[in-house]
């Protein structure tokens, strides 16, 4: 289990079958940057090290995030892409339809990641 | 509906109270425009505006005006406006004015908003992506006025009937 707690952000990863949930609660603005970089490195580190293919990342409790936080994401992404093909594990995100700016934001990341990432329905 | 509203606030450069400035503005939004998606947009921008007003502040204030207020008697035309004013170096200065130029006159502001995602990556930090994301997430429009050492970005969104942009 990867855990981290900064300012309005607790983000916990935890390992399943076959798969890993982050999940995110609170807000992630320009004080969990830094915390959710690391965290998100962490991650990529692990789920290399384990070979899990799916990793979810469960939004349904984050009121908000900001474009830092947001960017530490498709940092993530990048990251994952520039691994040889058969590394390749995918992002899935978990919205919440309440949270509005979701939508918006995961069309954004969803586009952006192309295959690797896909939004949960 | 209550409108004409505005209000202004003056606070010192602290990302703490963006959060908090940021859940106010949404109630707000959501009471005046009775619309919940479109108050989340605008909450957003807010977000954004006001964070990099606080990081690129020199100074011991930082101040944000929203203002609805209606285009014509019927109240169904209103236009949304979210400044931020914050005094900065003319280096920041010239990097927002620069940024803000290619927001505008990006021709789809979404594939803009892609490009610069993968250029983010190199970037550590400075890459317009919180004003890039605001032209291509929502309706508003951004824009900016400079005077002297003072910066103001704007950003604005006509509503049609009942919050419609």
């Amino acid at each position: 289990m990867i855990e981290v707690h900064v300012g309005e952000l607790h983000a916990v990863a935890k390992s399943g079958e076959g798969s890993m949930t982050l999940s995110l609660v609170g807000t992630a603005d320009t004080s969990a940057e830094s915390a959710l970089n690391e965290l998100l490195g962490r991650l990529h580190g692990e789920l290399q090290k384990t070979g899990v293919r799916v990793v979810v990342v469960d939004l349904h409790e984050l009121e908000f995030m900001n474009s830092s936080c947001f960017k530490s994401f498709i940092t993530w992404i990048v990251a994952v892409r520039r691994l040889p093909e058969d590394q390749h594990y995918k992002i899935r995100f978990r919205p919440n339809a309440a949270m509005h700016w979701q939508k918006r934001s995961l069309h954004a990341i969803c586009y952006f990641g192309g295959d690797l990432v896909s939004i949960e329905s | 509906m209550a409108l004409p509203t505005s209000f202004d606030m003056v606070f010192a450069p602290t990302t703490r109270i963006v959060s908090v400035v940021r859940r106010f503005v949404s109630s707000l939004y959501e009471r005046i425009l009775e619309d919940a998606e479109l108050s989340s947009q605008l909450a957003l921008v807010t977000h954004e505006l006001m964070e990099n007003a606080v990081k690129y502040n020199i100074d011991d204030e930082t101040s944000l005006r929203v203002s609805v207020t209606p285009q014509s008697e019927s109240l169904s035309d209103m236009t949304v406006t979210i400044r931020t004013r914050n005094r900065a170096t003319p280096e920041n200065i010239r990097s927002a004015q620069r940024i803000i130029t290619r927001v505008k006159e990006a021709q789809d502001p979404f594939l803009f908003y892609q490009e610069l995602m993968m250029s983010s990556v190199m970037v550590p930090e400075g890459s317009g992506l919180g004003l890039a994301r605001i032209r291509a997430e929502t309706e508003l429009t951004i824009d900016f006025n400079i005077d002297g050492d003072s910066i103001e970005i704007v950003a604005q969104t006509q509503l049609r009937h009942g919050g419609e942009a």
